[in-house]
């Protein structure tokens, strides 16, 4: 991560991004799509593991630009600015490139992208329905997973919608805490691999499901020395804005769905999302570790629900419930910990392209940040400027 | 052991029937709109056809779902109305299904606006304006003249991708055009009395289908487009209809019927559903009774 302060790179970026659109007459599949999302929020409290701080703040200033490269090749590139204590920084989500012409419904993507596991991980923070992703993403995936990399799909030629993908990453924001700098991590640490399948029910349903499975070869814990502690909850305090995940394991697995209606297939005036994901974090416990210690538990586990109804086409609401129920090494033992949030959320839409949200989370945790029964209201705009790139089921 | 003789008749039978069916494999057709499955049903009556969406459908907003991806994938020829109707949910499509045959214009992807000239282009835009189309109004199929054209590029296109059936595209194209050329007369004769009447639409749903006729569309529900009609503008529009010179108020099959309810009542107007596309109305199961359906409908009101 590159941490910018000069003011005049920011713009030299922007206008970099900006000067093809006064070239191009419009965006269309053949001239770049350039565009540009402003998020800013208000919110009451501080939210564990989220990328949302309390006070007045910026979400991810999103700067995107993709196109066809040539008849072979597609390109995309995503630079999000963010502010921490002060400091601008500047993160490339995604600088990618992707195969067009491969045969037999196979392509490859390589460079920096957001992996494919799951439902919600392979979307933009900006389409997300509530103003930070589940407790089981922040926990595991950092908020969500995005690495340098490779990707294999297929898409099968079947009427049932089924695809499958393996993946390779870089997987440092996946590797396991090491507080001293002894370990010695693998330079390719993070290997997936996903499943998804979907169709119709009718004219008015679609369903997508998934299974996936990530391997993490950094991400067993190695035992800390007796009198770690303090050191261990000061690193930890430093991890609240990286992308980090915070919880890691060898073996990830997990599962989705989402199911979405509309009348007649109609998503102009009504329609319902269902969606939810489950995740079980395993051998996560140091090799070394003296059997008495072993924690309660061997996995860590988390997942959420949830159901997005927008009944007017200015109008959405949203309710999700999600828990995370994690193992935290302290020095020479496991502490068990629990997280359960409980969120409402209610958004207007002025156009297709602004949003004005209010939520309301309830979090009850046990060992858990010192979070006992803590409520957060948070509201929240996010709009896109320019020419967008299509959103994803 | 017996064995059924029937049966491996049956299974051979089947066998080379299956086997036939991959040697001449027919062209499967992706059309983003019923319109195009109905064009192409004229143009490749053997062809495996899909629409992506019906005629009860904004296609402004559909959802880039599985079940589209699944059928891109194998598709051989989209075909959709172009003009940025479909920038929504086509280039995600495109993304996913990973269909080298469909990317290009050049190849198996065809865009009906690109062969004709479209209505109110724009040489500026900008989101204050509403969801507006750069490359002007992309709701082409209710021009029969156009729509006519389009045939043309589209079989020629077929012809291009399966040169192999080519005697049967231009056949099933001359049959087309004979009957539609037959019928633009006969429509223009019957609608001949619309001419000049002025109406109050939803969106430039029937941008087209006004033009050829001669129907004037002198406001609009949505205040900008993509928008949904606010009471403050339907107010507004209250006070136009009160120069008592409306024939209607139209809305498409996909369109919610409320703002134009209220305004029909307050105005004492009467409100017309007209059928956007093929299937928009029970009367409506192909091109032909598509038009003759929209045209008996507008007289009714007149």
């Amino acid at each position: 991560m590159t941490v910018l302060n000069n003011r005049i790179s920011l713009v030299a970026l922007a206008c970099a991004f900006v000067s093809p659109a006064l070239l191009a007459e419009d965006s269309s599949l053949t001239n770049p799509a350039i565009s540009a999302v402003l998020n800013g929020y208000y919110q009451t409290a501080e939210r564990p593991l989220a990328e949302t701080a309390e006070g007045f703040g910026l979400g991810e200033t999103e700067l995107a630009m993709s196109a066809n490269i040539d008849d072979m090749f597609y390109g995309k590139v995503t630079a999000v600015v963010e502010m921490h204590d002060g400091e601008t920084e500047l993160n490339l989500e995604e600088a990618f490139i992707q195969t067009m012409a491969m045969p037999a419904g196979f392509s490859i993507r390589g460079g920096r992208f957001l992996s494919d596991i799951g439902y919600l991980n392979n979307q933009h923070l900006h389409t997300d329905s509530f103003t930070d992703r589940p407790i089981a993403y922040r926990a595991f995936f950092g908020g969500h997973y995005f690495d340098d990399g490779v990707r294999l799909n297929f898409v099968a030629p079947t009427d049932l919608y089924w695809t499958i993908g393996a993946e390779a990453f870089k997987g440092e924001s996946m590797r396991a805490a090491d507080e001293h700098g002894e370990r010695e991590f693998k330079n390719v640490g993070v290997y997936t691999l996903y499943s998804k399948i979907g169709g119709d029910i009718g004219d008015n349903s679609s369903w997508q499901a998934g299974l996936s499975y990530l391997r993490n070869e950094n991400g067993q814990v190695t035992a800390h020395e007796e009198g770690d502690e303090h050191e261990d909850e000061a690193a930890e305090e430093g991890h609240d804005h990286s992308h980090a995940a915070s919880y890691t394991g060898k073996n990830t697995y997990g599962a989705d769905f989402v199911y979405k209606w509309a009348p007649n297939g109609n998503y102009k005036y009504q329609n319902l999302t269902l969606s939810g994901e489950y995740y079980r974090v395993t051998d996560f416990v140091p090799s070394d570790l003296h059997p008495e210690d072993a924690p309660s538990k061997d996995y860590h586990q988390g997942w959420y629900l949830s159901s997005v109804y927008q009944f007017t086409p200015s109008w959405s609401a949203g309710v999700r419930y999600g828990e995370v129920d994690t193992q935290e090494l302290h020095g020479d033992h496991f502490h068990g910990q629990k997280l359960k949030e409980s969120e409402v959320s209610l958004a207007w839409h002025s156009s297709h392209f602004s949003t004005v949200r209010f939520q309301y989370t309830n979090q009850k945790g046990t060992n858990f940040d010192g979070i006992e029964d803590d409520n957060v209201f948070t509201i929240q705009y996010i709009m896109s400027l320019g020419a967008h790139g299509a959103h994803q089921f | 052991m017996r064995i059924n003789s029937n049966f491996v008749k049956a299974a051979a039978a089947a066998l080379y029937i299956a086997c036939s069916g991959f040697a001449h494999a027919e062209l499967n057709v992706f059309a983003c709109e019923p319109e195009y499955a109905a064009l192409a049903k004229e143009l490749a009556p053997n062809a495996n056809i899909y629409s992506a969406t019906t005629a009860l459908q904004d296609p402004h907003q559909v959802q880039a779902r599985p079940s589209l991806i699944a059928k891109m994938r194998q598709a051989d020829l989209v075909v959709c109305a172009g003009a940025d109707l479909e920038i929504g949910w086509l280039p995600m499509l495109q993304m996913k299904s990973a269909n080298a045959k469909v990317r290009s214009t050049d190849q198996g992807l065809f865009f009906a606006a690109d062969q004709i000239d479209t209505l109110d282009k724009l040489a500026s835009v900008d989101r204050s304006m509403g969801d507006v189309h750069a490359k002007g109004n992309p709701h082409i199929h209710f021009d029969p003249n156009r729509l006519l054209t389009v045939a043309n590029a589209l079989s020629a296109k077929m012809s291009q991708l399966d040169p192999s059936e080519a005697a049967n595209y231009q056949k099933a194209l001359a049959d087309f055009s004979t009957r539609w050329q037959a019928a633009i007369p006969r429509w223009e004769e019957q609608a001949k009395a619309l001419k000049g009447k002025k109406v109050i639409a939803y969106h430039t749903s029937f941008r087209y289908l006004f033009n050829w006729l001669g129907i004037e569309q002198v406001a609009d529900l949505e205040p900008k487009p993509g928008l949904a009609p606010t009471s403050g503008h339907l107010a507004s529009l209250l006070s136009r209809a009160e120069q008592k010179d409306i024939l209607a108020v139209v809305v498409a099959s996909y369109q919610d019927e409320r703002g134009a309810n209220w305004l029909g009542e307050k105005a004492n107007l009467p409100v017309l559903m007209l059928p956007m596309s093929v299937g928009g109305n029970d009367a409506s199961q192909d091109l032909f009774s598509l038009y003759d359906n929209a045209i008996s409908l507008l007289n009714g009101v007149k």
